[in-house]
This record gives structure tokens, C-alpha cells and sequence, in this order.
């Protein structure tokens, strides 16, 4: 495990990042999207720190089978041992940081370093190294040496990564709101990965594109050249007008379209057949009814949500759960978008086809939906750098002081309300709280509970 | 050689052609691209759609950075996702999407080159003419935004009268991660 740190703040110090963000205005200092420094601070306490997520178990079906993921901008080797384990490694060759893995993907036996020939096994030792004897002559300890391992551990099925070593179980970092995020992807059967992860770099600051999955607000303007040509009916997602907003610890959040209690009561009273026959005219926009057994995934709260899970940071839980989309970081003003794509391993071929071209053609870089996407984060981004566009407020304050936040028989923190900011203004402020705390036990000590009352 | 690319090697008789034949199709191919292309670039979207077939498959697999021991699976096969997998009505939308007044994408408008070139045609089948070129979209917006986009197509033009319609486009691009913020373009 890593243990450097590199945590020079600058001149970022608790209360400079408490300042950032004001959750009772909802302003935001611009200079998160920006300031290169704050940004180096990402890297170590939310990166490095949190759990990430890495890849979904059936993208690795057999032992050697890897891909290329990332902790922060550290580059990993997800790959499955002949013990079937999955080890997330840093892919840097321990002799001279040379990556090991070039490809994203592939199928390997070990992992054979390019420059000198250093060789790992598929659980990071170190099992060979050219002039041992000859060069080196004995004087050398293989076994501290092997590849920089990750702790990993996993949910349903979807296996996360982080560099600390005081993290709490995935489980804790997840929370409720986490799980019952993981949980609607799932909420239709056993699930796999559709081969092919669409990729594509934006010119923006990640959390811009993390803003904008709560953001049920820009649907109808940004998206209106989707809804005009067709693609979906964007009506029968924004209205009526019922958002359901869940709250999780960590800066855990589901923000979006709900159903309402008095529809979810007739809902439970049908059968499974007769919830996929209600739901037939939706498959265009994904909006289809679960069947009774995501009641035990998501909870009662959670199955009535239509909206876009966050699992903090990076990981887009969207359209009803067909697809993630991570968010890179790849400095304060680029971001890489890798698009993965789900469906039910034992849904009909006819279904799964239909699902992978709504993917298709809503979401990436050439789908309808996203196109439109992708210039406005750009331009945000860029008026953040600029000194005067820079003093103004990003503006989070939609639905301040209009909206309770109600508890769940089992817990659960919810607001029911229209298009609001309520999650946005939750992912910032739990930021602020990663970004403020030098170790995990300050962060647990120091985060915010889930609120309770008026928001 | 990957299970994708060997798909230009489709059989094809056109060695049976005398020369003059040769050059008379492989002038009216190139022709209709270009002109194609031409429309692309000047934003005629709708009289574009008048050369496509009404079964048109216009596909794009996405393509990955593999090792030499796994070309196989440098691109996604048909089935598997892809970054266009479009029918005659998805292009319609498309186009639809070009003209309306909220495309914000295209508003301000691109510019737009399409570059076609290597020619060769690779089989004549019935009415069907089987093509392989390269081509290069290049795509500037706003005020400094540039993106390019180079790759292989494998297109086939079903004749049409005195000329062709598009029957299939598919695209073989040379980037993995695909280094621009959307692909609001037709190929």
C-alpha cells in the first residue's frame, strides 16, 4: 500500500475549503472548477481516499482477463488471478515506473514490464527479474517488490478500489442511498456488461459533469433537440412534476423523477407480468416498472425513484440503471467519459438489443441526448478561469428552504419536491467536508450528518 | 488482421471488368461521394438523406487499445455496444436534430470538411457495389475548437437510377479514446 502522502494544501486550509461553498445561499466559489492546487488536493482526499469504481464482475469473466482503470490519474490493472480474485494494482513497474500494461484491455498470464523485462504475476509478485544472479548477484528481495496493490472490495457484483488504508468497508461508504444506488441496476435480474465502453474526453472540471447528473432542471432546454427530433418524450419524464431526492452520508445522493406514494401503493399491488405489460410503451426512455424483488434491493423509498444515483464522486448511475458513466479526472479542465452499458443477463435478445440502441442513441458522444451536453460544461469551465467571471457565485440555490426532508420507516432521509438543487448542493457540501478532513477518522468525525427538517 | 477489417475482403469479379468499365464505375463511385460529401459540408442534411436507402445500416464500432495477442477484439462486434448503430429512421432523427432550433451542439453551426479518399472498390454484386476508402472528417467550432477524425469506411452503394444510394456505412475510426466532446457530425 502507498503511504506517501501528498498533501500540501497551499494555501487551502479548512476554513479556505469550508468557504467554497455556502449550502444556505447555494453559492459556490468558481475556483473549484479551476485552481490547480485544490485540484492536487482532489487527487489525494477524495481519489486516493474514497472507493472508486473499478469494473463490474462479468467484464472479467476468466482468470488473466484485465483491464486499465483509475484512481484519480493513477493508472490501475484490474485483473482476475487464477484464484479468481479480482487485485486492482498500480500499473507502474516497481525498477523504473514504466506502465505495464499498455493495452486497456486484454487477456495476459503476468505482466512483463517493456524496459528491462521485470515480470509480475496476476496477483502483483514479483516472480522474474533478467540478471538476478548475473547483474544484481543475489542481493535482491523479490518479495518487496511486487506491484502496488489497491484494497478492493465489492457490492452486487460492482468491485471498488481505494489507496487508503483507513477507509471503512465499501458497505459504510456506500450507505443506504449508495447501495440502493448500486441496487437499481440491478433491479431487473442478474446483469452484464455489454462489451464495448464508449470513451470521450470534455474540455471541464469533473464535477461540472457530476452537477449535471442532478440536474433534471436542464432537460427540457438543453435536451429540447432530442425531444423535437423524437428520440424520447421528454413530458413523459419531467411530468408530472414528482422528484424524489434521497441523502446519504459522504456526499452520497439520488436526485430525479419519483413515483408518488399513492402510485407506488397500486403498483405493489401488481404482478410481475402485469408491471411489464404497463410498461411497454415506455422502453424508449428506460422508464420501466421493477419487478418485486428490487423491493429488497433499493427499500420501499428507493423503488420509487426514477432518478440518477451519484456514488460519490464519479459514478453516474443513469436511465433507470442501464448505463454508468464514470467521470475522470484528467486535470482541473478535462474530464474523460467512459460509458458502460447493462442489461439483464436473462432478458430476451429482442430486449437487449432494444436497450443497447436506446444506449446508443441517447448517451456518448454521438447520442442524441449527449451531444448537447458537452459545450455547456466546456463553457462553464472556462468562464471559471477568467478574473472577473471567476468572483461570481456558481448559483446552487433552487428549492432552498422550500422542502423537508422526511424519515423513512427504515431510516431513510427523502425530500419530495419538484426540480430542485437539493442534490447538487449535497454533493458539493460533502466535498467540501472530503477536502477539509486530512485522514479518515477526521472525515468520519467531521462529516455532515443527513439533514433532518427544512432544507 | 482483425475478424472486423477482414470484412473488405469481399469477393469480387471486378478483375472480369474490361478497363474501360473499371474506370467508368470507379469514376461514378467517386463521384457520388464527393458530392455526398459536399452536401455534408454544406449543411444540407435533409438532401443528404435523399441518397441514403431506406435500409441503411450506419454503424460504428468502438475501437479499444489492445495487444497484438488480442486484435481480435480491437473493435466491438456487431450486437455489442458501438457509438452509431443507426437505421434510416435514426438518421431521420438525426437530421431532424441538425435542423431544429434548439440543437445547441450545431448552434453556433460547425464547419466541416469531408475528406475521401484510396477509393477501391472491392466487389460488384448484383446491383450492389461493395467500396473501402479512407477518409478524414475535419471539424472546427466556435472560435478555436478543432477536432479531426481519420479512419477506413466500408460503405455499399446499391444502384440507383443513373446513380447510387447508401445501403451501408460502416465506420472504422483510428482513435480509441475519442478526443472530442461530442460527435454531433455525419460521417
Amino acid at each position: 500500500m502507498a503511504n506517501a502522502r501528498n498533501d500540501d494544501t497551499g494555501s487551502w486550509d479548512k476554513a479556505a475549503i469550508g468557504a467554497l461553498f455556502d449550502p444556505r445561499t447555494g453559492s459556490l466559489d468558481r475556483r473549484v472548477f479551476c485552481d490547480e492546487a485544490l485540484y492536487r488536493l482532489e487527487m489525494e482526499r477524495i481519489f486516493a481516499r474514497g472507493w472508486n469504481f473499478m469494473c463490474h464482475d462479468s467484464q472479467l469473466p476468466n482468470a488473466g482477463d484485465y483491464l486499465i482503470s483509475y484512481i484519480g490519474e493513477d493508472q490501475v490493472i484490474v485483473v482476475r488471478d487464477q484464484t479468481g480474485r479480482v487485485n486492482v494494482l498500480l500499473n507502474t513497474c516497481r525498477h523504473r515506473g514504466n506502465a505495464l500494461c499498455r493495452a486497456e484491455q486484454g487477456r495476459a498470464k503476468s505482466f512483463v514490464c517493456s524496459y528491462h523485462g521485470w515480470n509480475y504475476a496476476l496477483d502483483g509478485k514479483l516472480i522474474g527479474v533478467p540478471g538476478q544472479k548475473a547483474y544484481y548477484r543475489d542481493d535482491f528481495d523479490r518479495t518487496r517488490l511486487g506491484l502496488v496493490p489497491a484494497r478492493v472490495e465489492s457490492y452486487l457484483g460492482f468491485h471498488f478500489a481505494t489507496m487508503a488504508e483507513d477507509a471503512p468497508p465499501l458497505s459504510e461508504f456506500l450507505g443506504d442511498v449508495g447501495r440502493t444506488g448500486l441496487g437499481m441496476v440491478c433491479a431487473f435480474g442478474d446483469i452484464e456488461v455489454v462489451d464495448g465502453i464508449q470513451k470521450n474526453i470534455v474540455d471541464c472540471n469533473w464535477k461540472i459533469a457530476v452537477d449535471n447528473l442532478f440536474d433534471w432542471y436542464h432537460v427540457m432546454y438543453s435536451h429540447a433537440s432530442a425531444g423535437s427530433a423524437g428520440i424520447l418524450n421528454l413530458a413523459e419524464i419531467l411530468f408530472p412534476n414528482n422528484q424524489l431526492v434521497m441523502l446519504g452520508e459522504y456526499g452520497q445522493a439520488i436526485s430525479g423523477p419519483g413515483i408518488t406514494k399513492e402510485m407506488q401503493v397500486q403498483i405493489d399491488q401488481m404482478s410481475d407480468e402485469q408491471r411489464i405489460e404497463m410498461s411497454k410503451d415506455v422502453a424508449r426512455s428506460g422508464m420501466r416498472i421493477r419487478p418485486r424483488s428490487a423491493d429488497a434491493l433499493m427499500g420501499p423509498v428507493g423503488v420509487r425513484s426514477m432518478g440518477h444515483p451519484n456514488i460519490f464522486p464519479n459514478l453516474w448511475i443513469t436511465l433507470n440503471g442501464m448505463q454508468l458513466c464514470l467521470r475522470l479526472p484528467r486535470g482541473p479542465h478535462k474530464t474523460e467519459l467512459w460509458w458502460y452499458t447493462i442489461v439483464p443477463k436473462e432478458a430476451p435478445a429482442k430486449l437487449k438489443q432494444r436497450m443497447l440502441r436506446t444506449a446508443i442513441h441517447l448517451f456518448g458522444p454521438a447520442g442524441l441526448l449527449e451531444q448537447d451536453d458537452g459545450e455547456n460544461w466546456s463553457q462553464s469551465t472556462r468562464s471559471s478561469e477568467a478574473r472577473s467571471s471567476q468572483t461570481l457565485g456558481h448559483n446552487l440555490k433552487m428549492g432552498i428552504g422550500k422542502d423537508e426532508v422526511i424519515t423513512g420507516e427504515n431510516g431513510e432521509h427523502y425530500i419530495e419536491t419538484c426540480v430542485s438543487e437539493h442534490g447538487q448542493r449535497w454533493f458539493y457540501r460533502g466535498w467540501t467536508e472530503w477536502m477539509a478532513a486530512r485522514d479518515w477518522a477526521e472525515l468520519r468525525a467531521n462529516h455532515s450528518a443527513v439533514p433532518e427538517g427544512i432544507v | 488482421m482483425s475478424s472486423v477489417e477482414s470484412v473488405s475482403k469481399a469477393s469480387f469479379n471486378w478483375a472480369d471488368l474490361g478497363q474501360a468499365e473499371r474506370a467508368a464505375l470507379q469514376y461514378s463511385v467517386e463521384q457520388f461521394l464527393y458530392a455526398e460529401a459536399a452536401l455534408l459540408d454544406a449543411r444540407k442534411y435533409r438532401e443528404w438523406l435523399t441518397l441514403v436507402a431506406e435500409d441503411i445500416h450506419y454503424w460504428m464500432p468502438i475501437r479499444r487499445t489492445v495487444t497484438r495477442n488480442d486484435l481480435e477484439f480491437e473493435f466491438t462486434k456487431p450486437g455489442s455496444m458501438a457509438y452509431f448503430d443507426d437505421d434510416h429512421e435514426l438518421l431521420e432523427m438525426r437530421v431532424k436534430k441538425l435542423e431544429a432550433s434548439s440543437a445547441w451542439s450545431e448552434d453556433p453551426p460547425s464547419r466541416s470538411r469531408h475528406f475521401v479518399s484510396n477509393v477501391r472498390v472491392l466487389g460488384v454484386e448484383g446491383d450492389q457495389i461493395t467500396i473501402d476508402v479512407c477518409f478524414h472528417v475535419y471539424r472546427t467550432r466556435l472560435n478555436t475548437d478543432v477536432d479531426s477524425w481519420v479512419g477506413r469506411r466500408t460503405d455499399v452503394l446499391r444502384r440507383s437510377g443513373a446513380s447510387f444510394k447508401l445501403l451501408k456505412r460502416h465506420i472504422f475510426l483510428d482513435q480509441t479514446v475519442i478526443a472530442s466532446k461530442n460527435m454531433s457530425t455525419i460521417f
